[in-house]
């Protein structure tokens, strides 16, 4: 027979599953024998069952019984015997009362085994015969506490063995004594009753016993789980192993990653947890005040009392929370002060009892609207100062603006070196930036600031509206803003600030600024890299660009990212006092960016960043020919780690 | 126990048995004796020894007979008149398994050791010549519709189908009467082979990425280990071995929670936990609930220990059940029945979050106390009913037990015939069927060809509804009649497929 032939006939005879069959009574076919079928049409078909109990004498039965039926013979039901199952002669209704009562809708039900079984531990004959023995005793003895219940015997030895499986977890492995009661005393707990704990030390003698004589293993029945040891596979007892999840392919790289996501993770799961502390020591804090503030209010209301009793007039000004207020002013309405950002000055009293405020006390209205006063012209001062600043300019920002030119000292505080004494700083503002804007004992030129540095204000909540967007935070953080323009012309000015970094470190970052207004190239600077600066200046003078100053100087953290560097990467450049708004000198600044960011790319890092490069001024040149080349304007900072 | 019948089936040239005849003293474990079994003497190998009450007594495994028949028989029970038959010499990598009985059972380990793995070896040599041939016929046709598709099993099938049509799939051009049923079930014969060839090492692997099933001997304890359970309102004999704690073996009952399924050695603990246990159904949410019985939904990873005392339960009936992994990858669908007691637990059956190889039964049991009661079928109808809601179509994972072939049998055929006999019917194809009933290609063809239905006339393929079945079903629908028919009412499902996400599955959540 030729392969087609096969072929042909087996395409007659195919069955597919897709097609519909003609479903027929057994008198419209053709009788055919049940061998035949077999034969030719009807394979047998594959069980399921496995092969070798397959064959099995009851099931083989009870197929051929079914076969039989199905082919019309009359077979009495088989079934594969079993081993017995009968009934049980235990009082099913005291083991288990009836107190189940259907809910109508269904069931939904989360609580675990052990959510429902209470103790773990349940008493043997042989601790009831103890038991039994143990108050016995106590009964002679006229006790005061009475019997021990069974439950207590439970609960006290249930709290040895979790006592025991924490503190020796191993105790079937290395054998070890059994645990003293001094420890388990010390180990005592909320999970153990008090009423409990008075027979811990008599139920502690007998769980000892027991547990010597199981060789320290616990008491209640376990099953047996894996040990990692390798008599594990073959135990047959042991059970319920721990399906691996998925086997990545490990490597050292995969090892690596893994690790540090790992940490990453914790750092910040432990950063919201600090976090998390630290929200509720401020609020602890600050129930606390609010029971001051009561405590002060109240006693304020009993001296107010006396005083009124005995008419005396005067010395009211105890009976308010005394604020350093300029002058007093007019009232505004309820709505404005609803407006202020709360918490930003002290609440003075309340009066609960609602009478019209005594007149001789400064009125709360009037101090809450002065305040108020106060921060409106403030806001309104700033929005106008800072539209006059962007007089003529065309805003080509695209991102929030660096701080403004003169006024800002990024909170640096000047240092005023020699025999000068050190001034003592102004309270320091805080801002979002967590910079510590301090106030440098320069000549104030903001002189008509209104701003007081006022301890607890957030600049940031005084002028939300106006500034935020595009004035940089220090700038209102500086204030009184240090003068540009160095007290002490001779001698370079160093001046530092602290500010929070990555991680909350702090940095204490130094500055050094010349101080005389020279012109470049005659510039003095008592540190050797006054020459590479310089050259470098010159070298990029000519260079044009139209590039905004102010990108410019953005750029000067683009290349420099000693914050990144972390330890103490000792840079250094030159500041150069200039008029900063004359054309040719944005120009200039411009140019420099432009050529801080090709060296930037060039270089594989400027060499300033070199870690833990020297102090020395040896070290300095090409630092600060990169420092320069970015930032004319930005005196140099040094970065050190303080925290 | 398999490997013994798998020789007997078919080995080529079983090395020849030693026999002869021993006394009391000569019998040893590996033994196969006669035994008096019900009024006649059947072929049993000893298993186990021990001495009771000063006498020495034989754990033996009736040739033929299911495990769960094995007993402990007293000396006399056993002909020492017959020859007996010695155990082959000892293989030295059975070291393990002997070990591990004779620590469980320290009677006289004589580390005889079944032949389970040896024989797989020479399965191996025996099967593999016929297994290329099958896979690639498998392999021909891997695109066909998915989507239909309920899983491995199931694609295979239809795969097997196809690739006959189209490639004009004659694997064996010799064999006239090769037909696409010949295909398939060859596919299907493969995939029950494979297990026996399966080493220990795959098996393990096998049972880490999915499954609850084993088909190795070296995953089952031969001699089972506690000898009566008491449980809710029943006293039951258990069948197979199951890993409770090992003392346990020696007690004479086992006190089983019939609610949170705790269990205790003796009576006094049991009846402290019973004044503790507040627990009056199985921990999770009721998905189903009618007249008769409800459906409880156990998460494995939620209810960790309920569903360990489930399986650690089951395994005492079920043979092919294996504890070796942990149950977070199943939910366990939980049948029971209830009064002002609370819900007693009836049945279970268990099924993988995810199957890969498309089941949508794990392992599935009648608590004895309450088998023949017709409570299996409800069970497995409540499986298909969830693989209709999910829209896949199931099967139960291999292999199944005697009982549960029989309930699926039954179950099937019953499902089928309905169908086929629904009023004005005239036609019907085999994927319909399985659409219809949730029920795989497979195991359509497999009811129909088992009960002589698929027949070849007039050059078609025709289903015969044979008198015999229909008069079989209206004898059935009488009883029911009577009776009450119980079924289940997809109305009354309240379920939506639980979603598992990845991350959930990686971490184990
Ligand atoms: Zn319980």
């Amino acid at each position: 027979m030729t392969q087609r032939q096969t072929a042909q006939r087996f395409r007659q005879r195919k069955l597919s599953t897709k097609q519909n069959l003609p479903v027929v009574r057994e008198h419209e076919v053709e009788k055919t024998t049940a061998e035949e079928d077999a034969q030719r049409h009807i394979p047998r078909v594959e069980t399921g069952v496995e092969k070798g109990e397959e064959i099995e004498h009851h099931l083989q039965a009870v197929i051929s019984a079914s076969a039989a039926a199905a082919v019309g013979g009359k077979v009495a039901q088989i079934y594969i015997p079993t081993p017995e199952a009968k009934a049980s002669s235990v009082k099913y209704s005291d083991l288990y009362p009836r107190q189940f009562q259907q809910p109508a809708t269904y069931i939904r039900f989360s609580s675990t085994v052990e959510d429902c079984t209470g103790t773990p531990y349940c008493m043997t004959s042989e601790d009831e015969a103890w038991l039994k023995v143990l108050n016995a005793k106590r009964e002679r003895g006229r006790n005061s506490i009475g019997p021990c219940s069974e439950d207590a015997f439970e609960e006290v030895i249930s709290f040895f063995e979790a006592t025991a499986q924490t503190k020796q977890p191993f105790a079937a492995v290395d054998n070890p004594p059994v645990i003293p009661y001094d420890e388990m005393e010390d180990a005592f707990d909320d999970t153990i009753d008090p009423s409990a704990r008075a027979f811990a030390r008599d139920i502690y003698s007998h769980w000892k016993a027991q547990r010597v004589k199981r060789g320290n293993r616990p008491l209640m029945s376990n099953l047996k789980f894996e040990t990692g040891q390798e008599t594990d596979d073959a135990d047959p007892y042991v059970c319920f192993r721990r399906r691996e999840v998925r086997q990545v392919r490990k490597t050292r790289g995969r090892d690596a990653q893994v690790t540090e996501k790992l940490k990453k993770l914790r750092k910040e799961l432990e950063d919201a947890r600090y976090l998390v502390h630290m929200v509720k020591q401020r609020e602890l804090l600050r129930k606390e005040q609010l029971a001051i503030d009561r405590k002060i209010f109240e006693q304020r209301s009993e001296v107010k009392k006396v005083k009124r009793d005995l008419g005396v007039k005067g010395d009211d000004e105890d009976l308010i929370n005394q604020k350093p207020v300029p002058k007093p002013s007019k009232l505004k309405t309820d709505a404005t002060i609803a407006q202020r950002a709360p918490g930003t000055i002290l609440r003075p009293p309340t009066r609960p009892d609602g009478r019209p405020p005594d007149t001789e006390i400064v009125l709360l209205d009037d101090q809450k609207a002065e305040k108020q006063r106060m921060i409106d012209r403030s806001v309104e001062e700033r929005i106008t100062q800072h539209q006059n600043w962007n007089v003529g300019f065309h805003d080509l920002t695209w991102r929030p603006l660096t701080p403004p030119l003169e006024p800002s000292n990024n909170g640096f505080q000047t240092v005023i070196v020699t025999d000068h004494a050190l001034p003592s700083p102004p309270p320091s503002t805080e801002d979002d930036m967590d910079v510590d804007g301090a106030a440098a004992p320069s000549k104030p030129t903001e002189a008509d600031e209104p701003v007081e540095p006022s301890d607890s204000t957030p600049t940031t909540t005084l002028a939300p509206k106006a500034l935020r967007s595009s004035t940089p935070l220090s700038y209102l953080a500086s204030t009184p803003a240090p003068s540009p323009q160095p007290l002490y012309p001779e001698a370079p000015v160093l001046s530092f600030r602290t500010r929070i970094g990555r991680n909350n470190r702090t940095w204490l970052d130094r500055r050094i600024t010349p101080s005389t207004p020279t012109t470049p190239s005659t510039l003095l600077h008592p540190f050797s890299n006054l020459f590479n600066a310089s050259k470098a200046w010159h070298a990029n003078h000519s260079l044009d660009s139209d590039l905004d100053f102010v990108v410019a100087d953005r750029m000067k953290y683009e290349s420099d990212n000693d914050e990144d560097d972390g330890e103490g990467g000792f840079v250094r450049d030159l500041l150069y006092p200039v008029d900063h708004y004359s054309d040719e000198s944005m120009r200039l600044r411009s140019a420099f960016a432009v050529a801080g960011r090709r060296d930037s790319v060039g270089q594989a890092g400027p060499p300033g960043q070199q870690q833990g490069g020297g102090q020395g001024p040896g070290q300095g040149g090409g630092q600060a020919q990169e420092g320069l080349l970015v930032a004319p304007r930005v005196p140099q900072v040094v970065n050190a780690s303080v925290s | 126990m398999a490997p013994r019948e798998v020789d007997h089936e078919s080995a080529p040239s079983p090395a020849p048995v030693e026999k002869g005849f021993a006394t009391l003293s000569t019998l040893r474990i590996g033994v196969k004796v006669f035994v008096e079994k019900d009024g006649e003497e059947r072929k049993a190998e000893i298993l186990s020894m021990q001495t009771r009450k000063g006498k020495p007594t034989f754990y033996v495994h009736y040739e033929e007979f299911n495990k769960r028949l094995d007993e402990w028989v007293a000396a006399e029970r056993i002909d020492l008149n017959r020859e007996v038959e010695w155990p082959a010499p000892e293989k030295p990598d059975k070291k393990k398994q002997g070990a591990a009985q004779s620590k469980a059972h320290p009677a006289k380990a004589d580390n005889k050791i079944p032949k389970g793995q040896k024989r797989s070896r020479s399965q191996v040599e025996r099967d593999s010549p016929a297994t290329p041939g099958i896979t690639e016929s498998q392999g021909q046709g891997k695109a066909p519709e998915p989507s239909k598709a309920g899983g491995k099993e199931n694609r295979d099938g239809s795969v097997a189908v196809i690739s006959t049509v189209v490639e004009d799939g004659t694997p064996k051009p010799e064999d006239e009467e090769m037909d696409l049923v010949d295909v398939q079930d060859a596919a299907a014969a493969a995939k029950a082979a494979a297990p026996e060839i399966y080493s220990r090492e795959d098996e393990i692997e096998k049972l880490r990425t999915s499954g609850s099933m084993t088909q190795n001997q070296t995953e089952i304890s031969r001699v089972r280990n506690l000898n009566r359970i008491q449980m809710g309102d029943a006293e039951i004999e258990p069948w197979y071995f199951s890993p409770y704690p090992v003392e346990f073996s020696d007690e004479d009952m086992v006190y089983i929670c019939e609610f949170c399924l705790e269990y205790f050695g003796e009576e006094k603990p049991f009846h402290r936990h019973r004044s503790k246990c507040t627990l009056l159904h199985p921990p999770g949410n009721e998905i189903y609930r009618d007249d008769y019985v409800s459906f409880f939904e156990i998460d494995g990873r939620r209810q960790r220990t309920w569903c360990r005392n489930l399986c650690l339960l089951s395994k005492l009936f079920l043979d092919h059940k294996t504890l070796y992994y942990d149950v977070d990858p199943f939910l366990f669908y939980c049948m029971c029945t209830r009064d002002e007691h609370g819900c007693h637990l009836v049945g279970y059956f268990s099924k993988e979050k995810e199957s890969a190889e498309g089941y949508n039964v794990a392992c599935i049991l009648t608590l004895p106390q309450y088998q023949r009661k017709g409570f299996g079928k409800l069970l497995i109808a409540f499986s298909y009913e969830l693989s209709k809601r999910e829209g896949k179509l199931g099967s139960p994972e291999k292999p199944l037990s005697d009982l549960g072939l029989l309930g699926y049998r039954a179950f099937w055929q019953e499902t089928i015939v309905d169908l086929l006999m629904e009023p004005g019917r005239t036609d019907a194809n085999v994927e319909e069927l399985g659409t219809l009933t949730a029920m795989t290609t497979n195991d359509v063809l497999h009811t129909l060809q088992n009960l002589n239905m698929l027949r070849y006339s007039k050059n078609q393929h025709v289903i015969v509804l044979t008198d015999a079945i229909i008069e079989q079903r209206e004898r059935q629908k009488e009883k029911e009649k009577i009776k009450g028919k119980k079924s289940i009412d997809s109305e009354r499902l309240m379920w939506k497929p639980p979603v598992f996400t990845a991350s959930s599955r990686t971490w184990n959540w």
